[in-house]
């Protein structure tokens, strides 16, 4: 049975704005974080302007069951395992037309610096060249969700396991850009206990 | 994710960390565990809403084979009302939606309604015994899209994502994300759809 009392680390409101030209609005992503008591895996939860994400570590072997499951190479296998790897749920909770470009969205590292996430195009352009032809488990690369749509899907980040990272993500509801961001994100790190 | 899960996946490390267990070994274990962990995802609830298009459109064609490998066409079923479904077996959400689905195919049953679930490749030995797992056995039509050809043709980015097609063969609603399917507002939708002129 799911134990209910979860952990609630922290819970934040950034007000930092973010210099996307998001009309000039501050970031008021709220994000609360969850640790499994018994993985120490940790859950990132952000509620912005009619748009949520949620980051769920997944660690290394867990990615690995998945793709030899759907017949991966060793190579490729290893490949998208050496990523930082995150269960991710996006949701409209507009009630209004959304769109969103993972294209669009950044790491951003300790010392500042801003990385491009890798797409599930990309990948699957990786993919099609080694006669992979699998094409399901990551985020879409593009949305345009309705009232109540939502989405989930493997996102992966190229840092170093032991990284802490920002994420910035971008989203458009009724051609309006909004941005926010989860600060602080980790990746999962085997026998760590996070 | 669940108690559950998360206590075998953190066994499956100390495990894949103290033994040094072969690759062959953590692939049998990985296909073993796969589908409960990956199920395990601290899922939102689900809504019943469904967007109408903003004008219908045409609905691509298909034929696609059935469990017992009785090939189906699209056309077969022009005149009905066709809740049309793609999903896959480690789709979480696609696991949670499938009850719903079979109880609005069981009360809409002997109308002008069906219910097509299209799996995304994977094979029917294994989407049978996958649907012995659930609580509640789908009795609707599941078609195989080996390739994911179809999927493509509508448009598919993520699983599940699902269609309302009315009698004449036009998409009329869409959802991205599960669904409970047997939500009185969604019965309706299918009510008006049926009540057309085709």
């Amino acid at each position: 049975m799911r134990i209910q009392l979860s952990i609630l680390l922290s819970t934040f409101i950034l007000l930092a704005s973010t210099g996307s030209g998001c009309a000039g609005s501050a970031d008021t992503t709220k994000v609360s974080i969850y640790k499994n008591p018994d993985t120490g895996l940790l859950t990132w939860t952000a509620i912005a302007d009619g748009f949520s994400v949620e980051l769920i570590q997944l660690l290394p072997d867990f990615v690995r069951a998945i793709y030899a499951k759907h017949g991966f190479s060793p190579e490729e296998i290893e490949d998208i395992a050496s990523y930082c790897v995150f269960g991710t749920i996006i949701k409209n909770t507009s009630g209004k037309t959304l769109t969103y470009a993972v294209s669009d969205w950044r790491s951003i590292d300790a010392g500042g610096t801003e990385a491009k996430i890798k797409t599930k195009s990309q990948w699957l352009a990786q993919w099609k060249k080694a006669g992979i032809n699998f094409s399901w488990t990551l985020l879409p690369d593009v949305g345009t969700f309705y009232a109540g749509d939502w989405q989930q899907g493997f996102t992966t980040v190229k840092l170093p396991r032991t990284s802490v990272f920002d994420l910035k993500f971008v989203w458009q509801i009724e051609g309006v850009e909004h941005v926010g961001k989860i600060k602080q994100l980790r990746c999962a790190v085997p026998g760590a206990g996070q | 994710m669940s108690e559950k899960s998360n206590n075998c996946a953190a066994q499956f490390q100390g495990l894949a960390n103290k033994m040094k267990l072969t690759q062959l070994f953590f692939t049998g274990l990985c296909l073993l565990l796969t589908t409960p962990l990956y199920a395990a995802w601290e899922q939102p609830t689900l809504g019943h809403e469904l967007t109408a298009l903003p004008k219908p459109v045409a609905a691509p064609g298909f034929n696609l084979r059935d469990m017992d490998d009785e090939p189906h066409s699209f056309a077969d079923y022009r005149g009905k009302v066709i809740l049309l479904n793609f999903w896959a077996t480690w789709c979480p959400p696609c696991r949670r939606e499938m009850p719903s689905m079979e109880r609005l195919y069981q009360r809409m049953q002997n109308r002008s309604f069906v219910v097509l679930a299209i799996n995304q490749m994977e094979s029917p030995d294994h989407v049978f015994a996958y649907t012995g797992q659930l609580e509640v056995v789908p009795n609707f039509t599941i078609l195989f899209d080996i390739n994911s050809e179809v999927s493509q043709a509508y448009r598919v980015n993520g699983l599940p994502t699902s269609y309302l097609i009315d009698k004449k063969g036009n998409i009329r609603y869409r959802a991205i994300g599960g669904r409970e399917f047997d939500h009185p507002n969604v019965e309706q939708l299918i009510n008006t759809l049926m009540n057309e002129h085709e």
